[in-house]
């Protein structure tokens, strides 16, 4: 075996590693780190991250981008913290007709579906650049969550919303059953279906795609639903989570999507990456905030030391993708 | 050739029809406020316009996206097209200076609501809601509720704001006279509840035994709260807001919260509209700071308060 393909099997497992150092390294500093109720709130902090990164990994697949989640986050769950809070009452009858906790979700999702396959409609069918569209979303359902909300906070949502941000279920939160629903759909889609390698394909070489007869506006415009349904489930459950819809919620959370990509060893240019890279690229970025915060590091340091790791991990991937 | 002239000729007509028509209407009031991501200022911007039109102006809010650069170009737009004063929320103490001297230069008054501008002259009069002296209030109340001792947590809001460091230096000048207080983790959540809450999990893992928490706005206390109550020690805790939001004066109430800052953003909007209106009117001679008081809201005093004022 030569120093190259030992490079190249590295470069597959270099998340993993780097996480794997970062976690050592923390629990070294802190003793407070490797418990297993640190472990929970990790896990249930990334876990909104982890199902925007999906959808991202698959826009970034194909060789977009998607600055739009994060507002579509806030839209999607503002909508569903208001139709739970509105309904139409008789005192008269004693009747009370409204939405039930379902029809809130499935509402809050479909907004957040509805605004994702706008994207892809506009992509595909004005050539509009994705970077453009979703950057025009991005302004657009801020203004749609401001309108909504009025500016103001919808809180007070009851116990049941509440109980998908709060919850646990067979020892694990709900939220993190979540996450984990998601990224093994993903991995089928991905990995298992046409679809998925019809996503490989476009992002690898888009004329190519094209001449072997793939539907290429389709798949585009289902991968941009999908990263907007997944930024609605977001939504639901950021909003659950604080038994509140903010309307600043999910501010720059695109970003933070887009470094787990990046980070997971996924290619900006499409093509190359997997789910699974991002998952390990959102537990990095999860574990790196809680671990500066438990090691009481100053906020302005906090922010240059997260993107130094970025920057590195890019870097690394460079290199490597040299190598191979 | 021709019809560019005819347009023209057209255009003129237009423009010069609609300054005939100025006299008649009324007059015009820009209301420029630092953000529209927070309640509390979309509060404060919409009780200035509510009052403008009682009073029976025009108004409209303007969004500086807490962006001094775009609050100059909403000061240019408002200069250019006609308003008559400006109700300013700034973004800068320093860096909107400018902006308020630009209008006064262009005979416009300016009222500044609730933050100061450092200047003595760019504005008619500035209408000041005291964040640090109310968070010197608020930190004797905190020294006095944990009985001078104890382990506690300060979470700052964004560290790039001045209203983050005039709220923590305020109630740092109370509280550090106190040895027995110590400070275990300050960080930031910027303002925002969710940051709050996952700063807070963080924190309470690395100091499980603590007895307070500062935060530098409601959202952020709400967000720690609920961190609190994850970790079953809600009830051991002291949670310390300042705004006067509505989901913390539900909290007050009902036990959550131990106490906030009340400032009135409805007096000081409407004091400022009425400042205009007066101006308008031909009164010159405005307070150069008006002081609005702050006060602390505890469950004792709560049924007083309302959000963001009194009953």
């Amino acid at each position: 075996m030569n120093i190259t393909s030992q490079r190249v099997k590295l470069a597959k497992f270099q998340s993993t590693i780097a996480l794997l150092l970062l976690c050592i390294f923390l629990s070294i500093l802190s003793d407070k780190f490797l418990t297993v109720d640190n472990g929970w709130n990790v896990l249930r902090q990334i876990s909104v991250n982890i199902c925007i990164s999906v959808g991202m990994t698959l826009v970034v697949l194909t060789a977009g981008i998607d600055l739009s989640v994060g507002s579509i986050l806030a839209f999607s769950g503002a909508v569903a913290a208001g139709l739970l809070k509105s309904g139409i009452s008789f005192p008269e009858n004693d009747l009370f007709i409204g939405f039930t906790l379902l029809g809130t979700i499935l509402a809050g999702v479909a907004t957040g579906s509805f605004l994702g396959f706008f994207n892809g409609w506009v992509i595909t069918k004005f050539k509009v650049p994705p970077f453009v569209a979703t950057l025009a979303m991005l302004t657009v359902a801020r203004g749609f969550t401001m309108l909504w909300t009025k500016g103001y906070p919808i809180s007070s949502l009851g116990t049941n919303f509440a109980y998908i941000g709060t919850g646990w279920f067979l020892g694990i939160p709900i939220l993190v059953w979540i996450a984990v629903v998601v990224v093994i759909a993903a991995m089928i889609i991905s990995n298992k279906t046409a679809l998925g390698r019809y996503i490989y394909a476009i992002g690898g070489n888009e004329n190519a795609a094209k001449l072997s007869g793939i539907n290429i506006d389709k798949v585009k415009i289902i991968v941009y639903t999908l990263a907007g349904a997944l930024a609605a489930i977001g939504g639901i459950m950021v909003t659950s989570r604080l038994d509140s819809a903010q309307p600043n919620a999910g501010m720059s959370y695109e970003l933070d999507a887009i470094a787990a990509v990046v980070i997971g060893g996924t290619s900006l240019s499409g093509g190359r990456g997997t789910i699974i890279g991002t998952v390990l690229g959102a537990i990095i970025i999860g574990v790196l905030n809680n671990g500066l915060v438990l090691l009481d590091v100053s906020p302005f340091w906090q922010q240059v030391v997260k993107g130094m790791v970025i920057l590195l991990a890019v870097m690394i991937d460079k290199a490597n993708s040299k190598a191979e | 050739m021709k019809k560019l002239i005819l347009a023209l000729v057209l255009f003129a007509s237009l423009t010069s029809c609609k300054k005939s028509d100025k006299a008649e209407e009324p007059k015009k009031i820009a209301i420029v406020v630092s953000t529209l991501n927070n309640p509390w200022f979309v509060f404060l911007a919409e009780t200035a316009a509510k009052k403008a039109k009682e009073l029976g102006y025009e108004s409209k809010i303007f969004d500086s996206q807490n962006n001094t650069a775009l609050e100059s170009d909403h000061f240019e737009n408002a200069i250019s097209s006609g308003y008559d004063a400006i109700l300013f929320n700034p973004t800068d103490a320093a860096g909107s200076v400018a902006n308020a001297t630009k209008a006064k230069a262009a005979g416009i008054p300016v009222f500044c609501m609730d933050r100061e501008i450092n200047s003595t002259d760019a504005a008619t009069s500035q209408i000041l809601s005291d964040s640090y002296s109310a968070c010197v209030q608020l930190g004797k109340l905190f020294v006095d509720t944990l009985g001078k001792k104890g382990n506690y947590v300060e979470l700052l809001g964004i560290v790039s704001d001045n209203n983050t460091w005039n709220r923590s230096k305020g109630f740092h000048s109370s509280v550090d006279n106190y040895p027995g207080l110590k400070m275990v983790a300050q960080q930031s959540a910027d303002f925002d509840r969710n940051k709050a809450m996952e700063v807070m999990e963080s924190i309470l893992q690395a100091h499980p035994d603590i007895d307070g928490v500062f935060c530098g706005n409601d959202a952020m206390a709400m967000g720690a709260y609920q961190a609190l109550v994850a970790a079953n020690k809600a009830d051991k805790v002291k949670v310390f807001g300042f705004d006067g939001a509505e989901d913390a004066i539900n909290s007050i109430k009902e036990g959550k919260l131990t106490a906030t800052a009340m400032q009135f953003p409805k007096i000081i909007a409407e004091t400022a509209a009425t400042y205009a209106d007066e101006y308008f009117k031909g009164k010159k001679d405005f307070p150069k700071k008006l002081p609005i008081a702050v006060e602390v809201v505890t469950k004792e005093n709560i049924d007083k308060y309302i959000a963001y004022g009194k009953k």
